[in-house]
């Protein structure tokens, strides 16, 4: 049964992606395998998903399960692709708070937190790859980030905000 | 006992118009939810905040949606977990499966390029201000600096898997700060 398979699929494509842009293989051989799909399409998800609010799994679930199967499709893809979040994770979590405030867990989290932070930083720097077309800096770019940020500081405004205040440069600027 | 902080009903809500701005990826949904969570309502703590992000990083699953599980679960036990969790995805779903008949007419508008590549200059700006809002928790003592820059530089330079990072980096801590019964602001090292 078709809903069936494609929650199992999208289950399984849920549980082995680890981070965003991993999933594009796995997503490529599920849906090949079943003949859902052709690779062009999955090309078509990730630029959708780059287009549209969402992260790239709920989005390519979505998609896969709306051109394969309807909204009822769209439906058991995506809730495949949620259910190990709302499995494992949940699960975590519980225990973590159980054990707040044992030392070793403590301990672990004080070298744990400032690894986050280098991430965090890390993608900084590799999301910078926006404002360069083939070793050459799109000036336009840089400057909408930095009215932007200027933005943020100047009058707090928060992430929704300066999304749509980059939209709108965006617009204007031509970038 | 844990005291709830907030209904699913709101965290619903929340979730839902974060989710209209997902854009970025991970890092970014958890600069809005440090905003929303943190700095705004107070519900959770800086600390809270990113040993959140450490553990949907490392866990199988979509980064954001294991972060929403997180995050309403620590305010409103499993029905916090799960409205924060289909909040998030609510809007991608609806504009997707509205999309999906009409999106190659859509992929190549002028207009919408341009705001999408407008969108994607707003990310490292959003990021940069949810960092400099973490620092301080982030970051103590010299070797929390010497955690962060090692981390840094593995992610820039080296393919090394995430998840063994956090791993690696929660052993070194027990080993470093072992048996330290006070809280780790006060042990200086």
């Amino acid at each position: 049964m078709i809903f069936l398979r494609l929650y199992l699929s999208f289950l399984k494509i849920g549980f082995s992606s680890f981070g965003g842009m991993t999933m594009i293989p796995i997503i490529n051989d599920e849906v090949l395998r079943y003949g859902w799909m052709t690779s062009a399409q999955v090309m078509d998800i990730v630029a959708i998903a780059e287009m549209t609010p969402g992260s790239l799994g709920i989005n390519a679930a979505t998609f896969a399960g709306m051109q394969i199967a309807g909204l009822a499709g769209a439906c058991c893809a995506t809730l495949g692709v949620m259910t190990p979040s709302l499995t494992l994770c949940l699960a975590a979590v519980v225990c973590i708070e159980r054990l707040r405030g044992s030392w070793w867990l403590e301990a672990a989290l004080k070298a744990i937190r400032p690894v986050s932070f280098g991430m965090l930083l890390s993608v900084v720097v590799t999301m910078s790859a926006v404002f360069v077309d083939q070793s050459h800096i799109m000036w336009n770019r840089v400057l909408i980030s930095v009215l932007v940020l200027f933005a943020m500081k100047k009058w707090s405004l928060s992430a929704p905000k300066a999304i749509v205040l980059s939209v709108v440069l965006g617009l204007v600027m031509g970038v | 006992m844990k005291e709830k902080k907030g209904k699913p009903g709101i965290i619903f809500l929340i979730m839902f118009r974060t989710g209209c701005f997902t854009y970025g990826g991970g890092w970014s949904i958890f600069a809005q939810l440090e905003e929303e969570f943190g700095e705004k309502r107070g519900w959770l703590s800086k600390e809270e905040l990113l040993d959140i992000m450490s553990l949907a990083r490392s866990f199988p699953g979509i980064m954001v949606i294991n972060m929403s599980v997180m995050f309403g679960y620590k305010v409103c036990g499993v029905p916090g977990a799960l409205a924060a969790a289909f909040g998030l995805s609510m809007p991608a779903f609806i504009v997707i499966s509205m999309v999906t008949c009409c999106y190659e007419v859509l992929m190549r508008n002028q207009m919408v390029a341009r705001a999408m590549t407008g969108v994607r200059c707003s990310i490292v700006p959003i990021m940069i201000m949810a960092a400099a809002r973490m620092k301080n928790n982030a970051l103590g003592g010299r070797i929390t600096y010497v955690f962060a820059a090692a981390s840094l530089l593995l992610c820039l330079f080296s393919g090394m898997n995430k998840l063994v990072m956090i791993l690696a980096a929660g052993a070194l801590g027990m080993v470093i700060w072992r048996g330290k019964k006070k809280p780790p602001e006060e042990a200086d090292t």
